[in-house]
């Protein structure tokens, strides 16, 4: 406790002289109301989103429960929609959810877009960014700790108190972490409440019954986010301790801020987007066009694939015609045909993220430059708003209509008729329910963790790195 | 002594590394551009390949059923892209420039998303709008925040001050080699991107470079009122910044949660499962009231009849169809004019925002805001009209295939004509420049500098 104690002496002296600013104070509760204003609007986003896509993925189950009785294959182009759900985390993270479609049509033969995304219905106000809570954290809180930072060395080496301070006994190390704890204090009378705010929230949101992997999520957010903040305190430190006067600690500190919260992200991506150029939509479905024409058209009666099918069915049924076969001929093909064309679509489509993915490792690499790509990424991927968690969302609705497509043309293959007869070709409504509801399932932590491992290491090394450079900082210092 | 302070200003290392350092990511901007632009050439050219191989293929499959063929084929509508849309894309990444369209029903073909990387877009484009809005301002507090407090600060102010008679005058000056060093940047960038981006020297164009000039100037009018306060360095660096991350970050982005909250758009979602559920009800449902239904809408269609014994025919079937739209014609009306709002609310909020003004008014400009992709869903119902006026005679007479005029069916282009008003344009920003001056010549006037 003996060697900590001037450590603690500094940092409550440096606290008393931020308190002493009164713009302090006003900056103080403007973020204040940001952050509530953030919490309001998180809140609002996140119920609306929810209430309506419940909503109408009830509706639409109801809907397709009414359906009377029919052709099995008219309902599987009757059809059922995913909408998107957001999780609770995501009151405090917006990341890419205006991007994101919100509504996917998931009939048979055809993978639809995932339309309806806010930015579509938005003017360019909206690519400026947002007020979210991880904003106010990530953007703001860094440049407030380095505003209330680039004093703490470098105006006692311009009033010559630096260097009474070091012959009064305390050593650079003391006098380094004490600074740092002292920005710290400051910074934790806003970072405390805020996450208490966000926990009642998130409790609330959830009716208090949360499971274990969402509160392993908010606790990494938390720790995450309050190391994040750390480290800012600590090279405002640095850099204030390195630099001759205050004014370059100021200039050299903001510079860091614009460059690794709005030009290093923007510029990263840009390079990556440029570099691994994506094929545009009309290219990417006549691309799936002409590979599914190459397999086979179903519609075609001529043609060789099917009719290899054709033939063999025969042979094997010992049958003349496809009407005497003893299922649902036009079913089976059908099913061949739905197979086939969604294998091409997922392969193109895989072939598409692949180039996506490249596009997005640049900026995942530079994370390792900037700890706040790092924590972006993070903080995105526990709240289910970033990129791969979009990608999982049309995953689990393109498998949710294949499984609803081809349950159709098992109806159809079992039960239509397969001559040609006056009887309508229809089956029992009671069928419908054997289809269940589109129910999305947000990736588990250990995904989570697993897609951002590369900003996990980052953040690690970022902390290790801070630490060797106080105990260098420590012993190369010098006074004046 | 102007060509001594300008010497003063460019040999600083400062100055050069700003200066080159917003050249360069000026002339990425270009490149950037350039791409996008190529992008979408492409697209529209691939487009106009396909959609007569698609015809003929199609045509040539389905030669027996003029309305089975028109189930399948697709008509493409293209959104005219100006080459100065280069300079700002807007909006044009997320929605798509293309829509390509079956004479089924509209409603649920019309808002078909692009195919895009969403990391992309929450980035956000480089492009020349960015720089502009972003970067040069940056440059522009670097390059003043310091003006006057820093000679004060070491010392020096005095012997200027007693070796000029105007020290106003030398404000002005200072100010002057700034503000004529960032619009030569700034002309030099606009005029390579004329030459790069082959961009008409048109009055799309000056408007665009006034609007960028204007934009420069507002933000020397808040750094001058700064200076005009003649205090400490750090305290103009902190509030400079901060002014700027409330213009730049911390309005906008309350002004778009205000305007989105304000009109919401539920309409979307229940508009896609209207049309869905308009359309599929009707194979269940009696069939000549359907066909009333169609009647009414298209009186000139009466004449074809019903054949009362067949289980299928086209003309059912496109009556069906033309229900989905018909009957959720009301919630897309709702939807249309909501977004409409939206974009008339955020125009008026952001006339008083200089720098949300100056973005929308370059997309504007670009055709790349959202008043122009809702006219161009506007046009895309048109157009869809159009064709479906076209083809249902020949459905309903089952027309041979073959002796239709399919290469008439070309790739068509929109071209939006909506003019800029330059007074619209300018007129905030001149209003905010000549205030600031107002405020800040006052200022030094009272107060001895």
């Amino acid at each position: 406790m003996k060697i900590l104690k001037s450590e603690l002496l500094i940092a409550k002296h440096l606290r008393q002289s931020v308190f002493k600013n009164s713009a302090l104070y006003f900056i103080s509760f403007f973020i204040g109301i940001l952050l509530l204003y953030a919490t309001f609007s998180g809140w609002q986003n996140y119920r609306t989103q929810n209430e309506t896509s419940e909503k109408y993925q009830h509706e639409s189950r109801e809907d397709w429960l009414k359906n009377p009785d029919k052709n099995p294959h008219r309902m599987a182009h009757y059809g059922n929609f995913a909408f998107r759900k957001s999780t609770p985390l995501s009151v405090f993270e917006f990341g890419m959810e205006p991007f994101f479609g919100n509504a996917i049509f998931l009939e048979a033969h055809k993978q639809n877009t995932a339309n309806f995304s806010e930015a579509g219905f938005s003017n360019s106000m909206l690519r400026f960014g947002e007020i979210s809570i991880a904003m106010v954290l990530q953007v703001l809180l860094p440049l407030l700790i380095f505003f209330i930072g680039f004093n703490s060395i470098a105006y006692e080496r311009e009033n010559g108190t630096l260097k009474i301070l070091l012959t009064q006994g305390i050593n650079w190390k003391q006098l380094l972490f004490g600074k740092i704890f002292g920005i710290a204090s400051v910074i934790m009378l806003l970072f405390i409440p805020t996450i208490i705010v966000l926990v009642l929230v998130w409790l609330f949101l959830q009716d208090f019954t949360i499971t274990a992997d969402e509160t392993v999520k908010m606790i990494l957010f938390i720790l995450f986010h309050l190391a994040y903040l750390l480290f800012f305190c600590v090279i405002a430190v640095l850099i204030s301790a390195v630099s001759k006067t205050s004014k370059k600690a100021l200039i050299t500190l903001i510079g860091i801020w614009l460059l690794f919260t709005i030009i290093l992200p923007r510029t990263t991506q840009a390079i990556g987007a440029y570099i691994y150029e994506a094929p545009s939509k009309i290219q990417f479905n006549s691309d799936i066009e002409k590979d599914i024409l190459k397999q086979g058209d179903s519609h075609n009666p001529n043609d060789p694939h099917y009719k290899a099918i054709k033939d063999s069915l025969l042979r094997a049924y010992k049958v003349d015609s496809v009407q005497k076969l003893p299922f649902n001929y036009s079913g089976f093909i059908m099913t061949e045909g739905e197979k086939i064309s969604s294998r091409i679509y997922n392969e193109h489509l895989a072939e598409l993220l692949q180039i996506y993915k490249k596009q997005n490792s640049f900026s995942k690499t530079v994370s390792f430059l900037n700890p706040y790509i790092a924590i972006k990424n993070l903080s995105m991927g526990l709240s289910n708003t970033d990129y791969e968690s979009y990608v999982d969302f049309q995953k689990q609705a393109e498998d949710y209509r294949y499984k609803m497509a081809q349950k159709m043309n098992a109806l159809q293959i079992k039960y239509i008729s397969n001559t040609k007869s006056d009887k309508p070709k229809i089956i029992g409504k009671e069928h419908w329910a054997d289809v269940e509801d589109f129910h999305y399932e947000p990736k588990p932590i250990g995904t989570v963790l697993k897609n951002e491992i590369i900003s996990i290491i980052s953040i690690i090394l970022w902390i290790s790195m801070l630490f060797i450079l106080i105990r260098i900082a420590s012993k190369k210092l010098k006074a004046i | 002594m102007l060509s001594l302070l300008f010497k003063n200003f460019i040999r600083s290392k400062g100055t050069k590394i700003g200066l080159l350092f917003l050249l360069c990511i000026g002339f990425i901007s270009l490149l950037i551009g350039k791409q996008f632009k190529d992008k979408q050439q492409n697209s529209i050219q691939e487009t106009a390949v396909y959609q007569k191989e698609h015809i003929a293929r199609n045509a040539a499959f389905h030669k027996d059923e003029i309305g089975l063929l028109l189930y399948y084929i697709k008509f493409s509508l293209v959104n005219n892209t100006l080459p100065i849309n280069s300079l700002a894309i807007g909006q044009r990444d997320v929605n798509p420039s293309i829509q390509s369209v079956t004479i089924r029903s509209l409603e649920g073909q019309k808002y078909d998303s692009e195919l895009n990387n969403q990391n992309n877009l929450l980035a956000g484009n480089i492009d020349f709008s960015f720089v502009l809005i972003y970067l040069f301002p940056l440059l522009i507090i670097a390059f003043s925040y310091n003006l006057i407090s820093e000679e004060k600060e070491s010392g020096t102010w005095k012997i200027v001050a007693t070796q000029s008679q105007n020290t106003l005058k030398y404000i002005l000056q200072l100010f002057y080699v700034r503000i004529l060093s960032l619009i030569v940047l700034l002309t030099i960038l606009l005029f390579s991107a004329v030459l790069f981006l082959n961009i008409p020297l048109d009055e799309s164009f000056f408007l665009f470079y006034g609007l960028s000039i204007l934009y420069i100037l507002f933000w020397f009018a808040i750094c001058f009122f700064f200076v005009s306060l003649q205090k400490h360095s750090n305290f103009n660096a902190v509030i400079l910044l901060t002014i700027w991350l409330f213009l730049i970050i911390i309005l906008p982005a309350a002004i778009n949660a205000y305007v989105v909250n304000q009109y919401k758009v539920p309409e979307a979602l229940e508009l896609t499962i209207k049309q869905r559920n308009a359309y599929h009800e009707k194979w269940d449902t009696d069939k000549n009231e359907t066909m009333e239904k169609f009647y009414k809408h298209y009186p000139q269609f009466r004449t074809y009849k019903l054949d009362e014994k067949a289980e299928f025919t086209w003309l059912w079937y496109y009556a069906m169809q033309q229900m989905g739209d018909d009957e959720s014609a009301v919630l897309s009306r709702e939807l249309e004019s909501k977004l409409q709002q939206r974009n008339l609310a955020s125009q008026r909020i952001t006339q008083f925002i200089p720098t949300l003004h100056t973005q929308l008014q370059l997309n504007e400009i670009a055709h790349s805001d959202l008043g122009n992709q809702l006219l161009f869903l506007k046009e895309t119902t048109k157009f869809h009209e159009k064709l479906r006026l076209h083809f249902y005679p020949k459905i309903f007479d089952n027309a041979p295939v073959d002796q239709q005029n399919w290469e008439k069916f070309k790739v068509e282009t929109f071209r939006d004509s909506s003019e800029n008003s330059l007074a619209k344009a300018f007129l905030p920003l001149v209003l905010f420049i000549l205030l600031l001056i107002g405020f800040g010549w006052r200022n030094f006037n009272r107060k001895a500098i």
